[in-house]
């Protein structure tokens, strides 16, 4: 006890030194709750848009079937497993759909491209990109109609136009050819002209019909949850649900390697990024307790000399960090606060700074830099600036423990 | 592919065998009438099996090209094609079995399934999609005939048909106008248009022939309207009806020999 | 006394101090030339990547030619427009495209055919470089391709199978030969992982019957940092009745992701500036305050308070020099040697990425520049000097007595 009220009359004594130590511990916060901020943000954005686009968090699916998707490949009881999924606590959304690729004609052209069989009435535009993008026309009402939503590049270059018509050729269950006409309810646009050039939403039951699929066959049961990072427990919940014979269920990290890939990529650069940035902290923090340390070389000396034994000074100093850790962490929130709720709710838009040359907009593709934290984020952030104040007082505490009484008294 | 000589060998009618079977046929007067004519068109044309010898010309901006060609036929879906010359395609064959259709290449010695993503590419460098080819057997059962003009024209007799698509028919053409001649029910002029009742192309007939015991019209122009430079020509040198040929003639195995 | 000597004898008489202030400060310096040249490299490679890879920095066609790709629309005067432009310090190489199909064993898909000028596409785009397996293309290998990544998944090959290609030749003929796969490229972008089919382009000549013309030509800048606006504008005066179009123009989404990341990544790099501009400010006012005493007594033995003020400047200067030479001994070379010995982090992705349509290497290379090097130190000082200018003022100024009790 004696020593901890030493401490706080060091710090208090030392006002000027001890705020400008605190104020690097809270900068350290603040800068670590960007870095680790904007990841948090633009991950889970970039994941909760891309499992939009079809496949959802978790998809259940024919065994294979990610390998190598073909239309020959489906589950037999969908929506009787998508009814079952949707009573799981923590899954907000299930979608029966068909994915395939097709040939789509219009009397001037034809181009290849991606359908995506859905059902009208189950989709929500949360949970699907093309229906939240759609710019003219409507998305189609009957699950068993011939109406169908198409991207606006692709539109362009089948010249169509709403109402228009459009045969579509797939090959079939059997592995036959077979065509269907449509006409055109709706178009989207994402901003991403490969998939506004490729991508059709059909209506699923007219679909099953054209490949002569049974009432419930699919391709997949897309599964929404409500926090990403969840995707493994709820994975285990899906399975003991449904079982495990006709199908599997895999998570959007192995549905979408490659945006897994690019989000481990990007993690772990940041990671990097953020180590050097605690270092210059760890830096700063290890110089001004090291520079109070040696300033104080003649009092160590003099509390050693009646008495005090070296544990005791290292001690002393280490607590003397341990509050300038605290006292740097309420700093930190204190200063982070703001500029955390600007950033969350506001942000810098990026676009504005490039300059509005090409207005290409697009849902895919965030112009905005914002962050958002976990709560593991915030509780990793803390604790490790706390830990490296604590690791920057460690030499400093054990220089001032080596202090020879009698010499340093004399010296200086 | 061989289907779509086919469809010019015994003219496009040969195509509407099937429409007075057609259960989902309109009832009115004039389309029972349409489906009578050409069903007793299709009558004078039905044969089991064809054997021919045909030329194709095609004229294009950027070539022109003449392929000789050997073909079979029998029934309404079966069909094999030999290209006889130049001498760099010689062998390379097309057989149309049911949905499927098959390529043989000599060159690499391969033989290729078509799939949607070639459908519209162009056949044997003419102005006929591989899609024209798959979807000519279904032309009876996507399109409701009608009669819109009986009577003289340009100095002849001509009966002319509108042929509109069924609503679901997964057709890409808004109508197809059709004109035969009053007395011998033979083809003159076949027109496409696109949904918006713009002409695309125009088929036209002429020079009919007594061939294989039958009158034929032994040349077909085809002429798309964006291009009216340009055009497609198959000309029949020997046609045969009704020979022995056996199913298994139209095999993979006999696609590749040469 | 000289002004300067006494300034040195204080830095080196209070050796600990003085070390544990310029440590700090060459640490943070060391660091920041590193994290700026990584910084550098990053951004640079975006960019690359965005371009190099195959859309190049800019492109010539026959106007209409992008909206309609025609294999008849072709750049006849190609040889000579080369050399042309080649005379105004740019380099280009022809292509040749057509459309497809692509058949191995009972799998087929569509097909971009992409005839390659071998000897000149490597000096202009650096697809050659991104083989996932196999090779690369060769002239004495006239069967062998290179396909993209998705496009052998779909047909389901590896290095050695064999493609058939059928599609349509010039002559109206059916073009169609036997290839052998003899590289798998990473993954470039969307469409070239889909449908991306490289062969030679006499080979491409050969199947299509296609004797002279080109459709595209793909032109880099070999010159010193000039303008887009303006090398365009140069190329274009070149190239009179061709349509001449800059990456920025043929891929403006492209263009945007590349100028987001770049701004994202230099806020990112200014919000660490600050951060070492903390550390200076911090240790300056340190070793400033913690000596406010001495230069009271100093102010007692009658020193002129401008005295004061230059020698605290002065020695700061001297505390910074040291600091700046120490970080800059460290962080450049280790800058130049990650120029040839990048970060690899490609082992966390299973396979090659790409985001809306940039390849992105998960190899980082850091690239020392001018700014990389010196915007750190420069920092470093400016933060320095600031951070001594107030309590230089005030220990100039300061009465002894008030200094000697001073906290």
């Amino acid at each position: 006890m004696r020593l901890g009220k030493m401490a706080w009359r060091n710090l208090l004594r030392h006002k000027r030194r001890t705020s400008i130590t605190s104020f690097s511990v809270a900068f350290g916060v603040l800068l670590t709750v960007t870095f680790t901020g904007s990841g948090d943000y633009s991950y889970t954005n970039m994941i909760d848009t891309s499992v939009t686009m079809g496949l959802g968090h978790l998809t259940i699916e024919p065994p294979g079937y990610n390998d190598s998707p073909t239309l020959a490949k489906t589950i037999g009881d969908a929506d009787d497993i998508r009814k079952r999924v949707l009573d799981i606590p923590g899954i907000t959304d299930a979608q029966v759909r068909i994915m395939g690729q097709a040939m789509f004609a219009s009397g001037a052209k034809s181009v290849g491209g991606m359908f995506l069989g859905v059902h009208p009435g189950n989709e929500t535009e949360e949970h699907n990109i093309f229906l939240r993008s759609i710019t003219k026309g409507k998305m189609f009402a009957e699950t068993g109609g011939r109406e169908i939503v198409i991207g606006e590049k692709m539109a362009e270059r089948l010249g169509l136009r709403l109402g228009k018509k459009l045969v579509y050729t797939v090959t079939d269950k059997n592995g036959e050819m077979v065509s269907q006409v449509s006409r055109v309810s709706g178009l989207f646009r994402t901003g991403e002209d490969m998939v506004d050039s490729t991508i059709v939403l059909l209506p699923i039951d007219r679909l099953r019909k054209t490949l002569h699929y049974a009432e419930q066959d699919a391709s997949m049961v897309a599964v929404f949850i409500e926090d990403q990072r969840r995707a493994d427990g709820r994975r285990l919940e899906i399975i003991q649900t449904i079982g495990t014979g006709q199908h599997e269920v895999l998570t959007w990290n192995e549905t979408q390697a490659e945006l897994a890939g690019l989000i481990a990529v990007d993690r772990a650069s940041n990671y990097l990024l953020q180590f050097l940035i605690g270092l210059l902290i760890a830096a700063g923090i290890f110089n001004t307790l090291l520079m109070s340390v040696m300033e104080r070389t003649r009092e160590f000396g003099i509390m050693m000399a009646m008495g005090m034994a070296p544990s005791q000074v290292v001690k002393l100093v280490i607590i003397e960090s341990f509050w300038i850790g605290v006292m740097g962490l309420v700093l930190g929130i204190v200063i982070t606060a703001p500029w955390y709720i600007f950033m969350s709710k506001t942000g810098i838009n990026l676009e504005s700074l490039i300059g509005d040359d090409y207005s290409v907009g697009g849902v895919l593709f965030d112009p905005v830099l914002k962050i958002r934290l976990f709560k593991e984020s915030v509780i990793a952030i803390l604790t490790g600036v706390f830990g490296l104040t604590l690791l920057s007082g460690l030499y400093p505490a054990f220089r001032a423990g080596r202090i020879p009484p009698c010499e340093s008294i004399k010296q200086d | 592919m061989a289907t779509i000589l086919r469809m010019t060998i015994i003219g496009v009618f040969f195509l509407f065998l099937v429409i007075g079977q057609d259960v989902y046929g309109g009832s009115s007067s004039t389309t029972m009438r349409a489906r009578q004519i050409l069903e007793e068109v299709d009558d004078l044309w039905r044969s089991q099996s064809s054997h021919s010898i045909l030329s194709m010309r095609v004229k294009t901006r950027h070539y022109t090209r003449t392929v000789t060609m050997e073909n079979w036929t029998k029934g309404k879906e079966k069909s094999l094609v030999r290209i006889l010359s130049p001498r760099k395609e010689k062998d390379t064959a097309t057989l149309k079995s049911g949905n499927n259709v098959y390529t043989y290449l000599p060159k690499t010695d391969r033989t290729i399934r078509l799939t949607s993503s070639m459908m519209m590419g162009s056949w044997m460098g003419s102005h006929f999609t591989n899609d024209d080819l798959v979807k000519e057997s279904r032309l009876s059962e996507d399109y409701d005939p009608e009669i819109v003009f009986e009577g003289e024209r340009d100095g002849r007799s001509i009966i002319e048909f509108g042929l509109i698509p069924k609503p679901d028919a997964p057709v890409v053409w808004g109508k197809i106008v059709f004109t035969i001649t009053a007395q011998d029910h033979l083809p003159i002029v076949s027109q496409y248009f696109d949904e918006d009742m713009v002409l695309a192309r125009t088929f036209t007939f002429s020079d009919i022939k007594e061939m294989g015991g039958r009158k034929v019209p032994a040349l077909m122009h085809v002429v798309p309207t964006d291009k009216p430079e340009e055009f497609t020509e198959m000309v029949y040198q020997s046609i045969q009806f009704d020979l022995e040929i056996a199913d298994s003639f139209f095999s993979l195995h006999q696609l590749r020999r040469r | 006394m000289n002004l300067v000597s006494f300034a040195f004898r204080n830095v080196a008489r209070q050796r600990h101090r003085a070390w544990i202030t310029i440590s700090a400060m060459a640490f943070a310096g060391f660091i920041m030339i590193f994290y700026a040249s990584l910084m550098e490299g990053i951004i640079d490679a975006t960019e690359r990547n965005a371009i190099s890879m195959e859309l190049g920095q800019f492109q010539i066609h026959v106007p209409g030619y992008r909206t309609d790709p025609d294999l008849y629309t072709l750049i006849y005067q190609d040889i000579a427009l080369l050399q042309t432009i080649e005379g105004a310090g740019f380099i280009g190489t022809p292509r040749l495209y057509a459309f497809g199909l692509a058949a191995a064993g009972k799998a087929s898909a569509g097909v971009r055919l992409r005839g390659v000028d071998l000897e000149r596409e490597s000096l202009v785009t650096e697809a050659y470089g991104h083989i996932m397996t196999g090779k690369w293309l060769d002239e004495r290998d006239p069967f062998g391709v290179v396909i993209g990544r998705k496009l052998a998944k779909t047909l389901n090959v590896g290095v050695g199978d064999e493609v058939v290609v059928v599609s349509q030749a010039a002559d109206g003929s059916m073009a169609n030969d036997l290839y052998a796969v003899r590289g798998i490229l990473k993954s470039i972008g969307e469409g070239i992982d889909a449908n991306g089919f490289f062969l030679n382009a006499s080979s491409f000549r050969d199947l299509m019957a296609l004797e002279a013309g080109v459709h595209e030509i793909v032109v880099r800048w070999q010159g010193r940092e000039t303008p887009l606006e303006q090398l365009t504008q140069n190329l274009g005066d070149l190239v009179p009745d061709l349509e001449v179009k800059n990456w920025r123009q043929l891929r403006p989404v492209v263009a945007r992701i590349v100028d987001t990341s770049r701004y994202s990544l230099i806020i990112m790099l200014m919000i660490t500036y600050t951060a070492i501009g903390i550390l200076a400010l911090n240790a300056m006012l340190m070793s400033v305050y913690e000596r406010i005493r001495e230069f009271g007594i100093m102010k007692a033995l009658g020193i002129a308070p401008w005295r004061v003020f230059s020698l605290i400047l002065l020695e700061t200067v001297m505390q910074v020099s040291i600091a700046s030479l120490l970080a800059l001994a460290g962080g450049v070379p280790l800058s130049y040697y990650c120029e040839s010995h990048p970060i690899d982090l490609s082992k966390l992705a299973s396979a090659s990425l790409t985001f809306a349509g940039i390849a992105i290497d998960p190899v980082w290379y850091s690239r020392v520049t001018f700014e990389s090097v010196f915007t750190p130190v420069a920092v470093l000082f400016g933060m320095a000097l600031f951070a001594v200018l107030y309590p230089a003022g005030k220990a100039a100024v300061i009465r002894p007595v008030q200094a000697i009790y001073h906290r």
